[in-house]
């Protein structure tokens, strides 16, 4: 009837369903980690544990930090999860995981992230499309040669060819579920009972994708730089730098453009607007949409019309 | 490592598939439009066609019903199936038509004045019955094609041709007015809010009954200029303290800038469509029933 400890573990193989687990599930705002940490504490209590969760979720409409600490034993006493204790980190989002990692403990805990980027938008160092941005340069496979247990596949793109990216936090935790004691059936239940009636068979096949995903890697047991999943998915990048015209024949120089631009790109020439800063331009197109006389068009560079 | 990353940035840059370019629905030799520099009535019109765009509409089943006034006269500009009617009445020119031909688009573009003075009664009836088409109001709070006289939405103290020491009427809150004359859709926005005002009108279009989008647009020339309120970007930025994003459920209890009028959808409701009951009744009468 003691917390956890590191020592109750040392040596004993990673068979942790028998005695409880610490589980730490994280990511942005909107990406389902509250959903996760809720299938997992089911689980536990249809398991007959007893078990504690405890989240932040402060900022999660804003694409904030969200983590939740779930923690299931014969009998559990705080509800958060001290550093170095934590048997299974789930990251929703690169990041994410890659903040909480010293919380794993050590040499033995496992790691399961998406590697789809989320980049926070105090990242990026300026609005111009490709201008760079600050985010962990640490590639999945550095990741997992550093952990003991590691998994970093891109679920987001797993989601999304099955139909819904909404549907990645179920692929993560079909992969956590390979690591776990229970029967596939049991999760299926668990989860069938927290979803939306409608997304019942979306996460269902997320589900059983995520838990097929690791089967190939297990059985030929690659080196860790294997392990990671292709790069997939289509570019978000803009294809050209955007270009802003403005037919002076139209124009009836009203200012609206040249006082509204963010990047102060237009001023006032003879009465008309002209674009006098076309290089600081992010192509927001609050010129094209406030002009009320159709004046401007913002295209990006190499795309018609 | 993947590069497919999500940057916030890429989300603000716009253009959908197929991008949408304004000039394809504009009838280009009409163009540069009457309108007064700055005037917001140019930003609605844009932010309509895009509306339109956005709905999939073919320009052949697109039709706009115009009144009178400046906000009348955007028809003219618009590649479609435009139809400039008498003040006050766009909307009971839309009724027959909409009942004639159930399969167009009828979109009816009117001003404050065209619709809640000269028209009031055709606002509430529309609304009342509850008919397909979508009315945007373009309320610039003033007649400004006539010379600048008092409308039923000119704000308290405001100056114009007929009120020279200051406006003393009460005004009209026309999103009320529909909702309580029974119109399925009721939402208002600013122009400023260009995408905003896109969605809402886009969403008014594929609402199944009637659709009242007040869109509140500036007046620069006869309005701004008398009362002081800056040229098109002092007026167009000071949309921002006019306005608060909220709904009525939320308005009553926020005692701050409580002459502030809320934008959003504030009614959505699923009620009989007119033509629908037309055509059921018509259909019950004619098999030997009395309708009824």
């Amino acid at each position: 009837m003691r917390p956890l400890s590191h020592d109750e573990f040392a040596g004993a193989e990673p068979h942790p369903v028998a005695s409880g687990m610490n589980i730490l599930v994280v990511g942005v705002g909107g990406q389902g980690v509250l959903m996760i940490s809720k299938a997992l504490a089911l689980m536990a209590q249809r398991q007959g544990f007893q078990v504690k969760q405890s989240e932040v979720h402060g900022m999660a409409k804003r694409g904030g930090i969200v983590f939740s600490h779930v923690r299931f034993a014969e009998r559990v006493w705080s509800p958060t999860i001290p550093q170095g204790e934590v048997d299974a980190l789930i990251a929703l989002e690169w990041a994410e995981g890659l903040r909480w990692l010293d919380h794993l403990r050590p040499g033995r805990g496992v790691f399961i992230a998406d590697t789809r980027k989320i980049v926070p938008p105090f990242a990026c160092r300026a609005r111009t499309p490709g201008a760079p941005i600050a985010y962990a340069r640490e590639t999945p496979a550095e990741i997992v040669g550093r952990v003991a247990e590691g998994w970093a596949l891109d679920a987001t793109g797993i989601a999304t060819a099955l139909g819904d990216a909404r549907a990645a936090n179920t692929v993560l935790l079909g992969r956590l579920s390979a690591h776990l004691d229970y029967a596939p059936a049991d999760w299926q239940a668990v989860i069938a009972a927290i979803v939306p009636k409608a997304t019942r068979e979306i996460n269902r096949k997320a589900f059983e994708a995520g838990r097929a995903w690791i089967a190939p890697a297990m059985v030929e047991a690659p080196p860790p730089s294997a392990r990671t999943a292709p790069a997939e998915g289509p570019a978000t990048v803009p294809a050209g730098r955007p270009v802003v015209s403005i037919d002076p024949a139209w124009c009836k120089g009203c200012r609206i453009c040249t006082t509204l631009c963010p990047e102060h790109c237009l001023t006032m020439q003879g009465g008309v607007a002209a674009v006098t800063a076309p290089d600081a331009c992010t192509g927001c197109h609050v010129c094209e949409w406030l002009c009320p006389d159709f004046a401007i068009t913002v295209r990006r560079e190499g795309v018609l019309g | 490592m993947t590069d497919a990353t999500f940057s916030p940035t890429d989300a603000a840059l716009g253009g959908g598939e197929p991008p949408f370019d304004v000039r394809e629905w504009l009838r280009l030799e009409t163009m540069p439009h009457f309108m007064c520099p700055g005037c917001g009535h140019g930003i609605a019109l844009r932010t309509m066609l895009w509306a339109a765009h956005d709905c999939g509409i073919d320009k052949d089943d697109l039709a706009v019903v115009c009144g009178i006034g400046c906000s009348g006269r955007i028809g003219g500009y618009i590649d479609a199936n435009t139809f400039h009617t008498t003040h006050g009445r766009p909307l009971a020119f839309a009724t027959g038509l909409k009942l004639a031909r159930p399969d167009l688009t009828v979109v009816v573009v009117t001003g404050d004045g065209d619709c809640l003075a000269i028209g009031g009664n055709h606002l509430i009836h529309a609304c009342r019955r509850n008919l397909d088409i979508t009315c945007l109001m373009l309320n610039n709070e003033v007649y400004g094609m006539t010379g600048g006289q008092v409308s039923p939405t000119t704000s308290a103290h405001r100056i114009t041709s007929t009120t020279q020491a200051g406006n003393f009427e009460p005004t009209f809150d026309a999103c009320r007015l529909a909702e309580a004359a029974g119109a399925g859709f009721v939402g208002r926005e600013v122009t400023r809010q260009a995408p905003a005002l896109k969605s809402l009108i886009a969403r008014a279009i594929r609402h199944h009954g009637f659709s009242f989008v007040e869109v509140m647009s500036d007046c620069t020339e006869i309005y701004g200029r008398k009362n002081e309120l800056g040229e098109a970007p002092e007026m167009i930025l000071g949309q921002k303290a006019d306005m608060r994003p909220e709904v009525y459920n939320d308005a009553p209890d926020r005692p701050f800038r409580p002459n502030a009028l809320p934008t959003g959808v504030f009614v959505e409701r699923g009620l009989p469509e007119y033509g629908d009951s037309v055509r059921a009744h018509v259909a019950a009468v004619r098999t030997g029933g009395t309708g009824r």
